[in-house]
């Protein structure tokens, strides 16, 4: 070894300070997980749920895809937690996980879609549920990179598109619960594909303050 | 023998996040003689390897805390080895890309803007002067004294393409100068 790595080892070892050591994936997640919980919770004062809500949870399909939308938030919040390790925490396939549930979600709206018939009336407002899901976006996305920043993630990338992706669906249920719209376009053009949208700008995001 | 490794590694790894140095001193060198070896096979400068092996240590040092002590030691450490040896190469790769650009560049411009220039060194001296002193004698060499680019380089110890590729950053410094 040259003597320049052994003065380093020697200075690291010596300047080393007590650290305290990351929490696991799954309690990370829990974490946020739980301040979502309580995010929601709370936004449930300003956007009551829609009035025919207890009608609709007996509607197999509303309840497949609010259920499916949680599967997405859940799933993709652990993946983010996972990739913020250098070694993904040795489970790799955690971040793997959202796979089945997205596909699912997709599955589920592409049903959605073939049943409505004849299709439910249009809402008149258009983007301003797109408005409302990046102002719910906002809080959970901004707790979820910060965590992750703690953390040493060497899929910076991946990590704040994923992150985005399980913030927007906060947003996305927040909507879905509060909205009374059933109309499957304006659900998929205002309130869906934009989570795509909010995962590229996680890769950006991620590229900017995960990098380390 | 890998797994001996491993484990030598965790337990002094655990024992240094408890906060003893010299467990910590003992498992940065491990990781130091076990990540070399990997480095060679993907690197040739003994001085490269060497730069990127402190990189290494040192990252390792800074995600410490992404390390509890109980998974193994090795993929965690060499992942952050990974990370850092692709973006050694990714740099080294966009460095001899810009460059492959520059000296393009600059064979276009010393052909024409250089030698057939409009104004005359004796115009733009004081501006030369202000330049980064490479670049400046470059520049009095070529325009001062006339001598053409291979004879500067057999001058100053330089390569031919290094003198056009300096002599052409000059060139773009004064035109934004000569511009304003």
């Amino acid at each position: 070894m040259t003597d320049n790595t052994e003065n380093l080892i020697a200075t690291l070892a010596n300047t080393m300070e007590p650290v305290t050591r990351a929490a696991p994936p799954l309690v990370l997640f829990l974490k946020w997980f739980c301040c979502a919980l309580i995010y929601l919770a709370l936004l449930t004062f300003i956007w009551p749920p829609r009035p025919d809500i207890a009608l609709k949870l007996h509607s197999p399909l509303y309840l497949a895809e609010v259920v499916a939308l949680i599967m997405v938030m859940i799933s993709s919040g652990l993946s983010a937690t996972a990739l913020s390790f250098p070694d993904l925490h040795q489970k790799r396939w955690l971040v793997f996980a959202p796979v089945i549930p997205i596909l699912l979600f997709v599955t589920v709206l592409a049903i959605e879609w073939l049943a409505d018939n004849p299709p439910a009336p249009a809402p008149v407002h258009s983007f301003e549920c797109l408005q409302c899901i990046i102002l719910l976006t906002i809080l959970p996305a901004a707790g979820m990179l910060y965590m992750l920043r703690k953390q040493a993630s060497i899929h910076y990338y991946l990590a704040g598109g994923i992150a985005l992706i399980a913030a927007s669906s906060v947003g996305c249920l927040t909507l879905r619960i509060a909205e009374n719209t059933d109309c499957i376009y304006h659900l998929i053009t205002w309130h869906y594909l934009p989570m795509i949208g909010f995962g590229i700008i996680g890769i950006w995001l991620g590229r900017k303050f995960l990098k380390w | 023998m890998q797994a001996g490794t491993d484990n030598i590694l965790k337990e002094l790894m655990r024992q240094a996040l408890a906060g003893d140095k010299r467990a910590y001193a003992a498992a940065l060198s491990g990781t130091a003689r076990m990540l070399r070896p990997y480095l060679c096979k993907r690197l040739s400068n003994r001085n490269e390897i060497e730069d990127l092996l402190q990189e290494i240590l040192i990252s390792i040092h800074k995600a410490r805390h992404t390390y509890d002590g109980q998974r193994p030691y090795t993929p965690w450490a060499f992942a952050i080895a990974r990370y850092r040896l692709h973006d050694h190469l990714r740099a080294h790769y966009a460095d001899h890309l810009r460059f492959a650009g520059e000296l393009s560049e600059a064979d276009n411009i010393s052909a024409t803007d250089v030698t057939e220039s409009a104004l005359s060194y004796e115009s733009i001296k004081e501006e030369v002067q202000k330049l980064p002193e490479k670049q400046a004698r470059i520049l009095h060499l070529i325009h001062g004294d006339g001598y053409t680019a291979k004879e500067v380089a057999s001058k100053i110890g330089m390569k031919e393409s290094a003198v056009k590729v300096a002599a052409h950053r000059a060139y773009k410094i004064l035109k934004k100068k000569l511009a304003e």
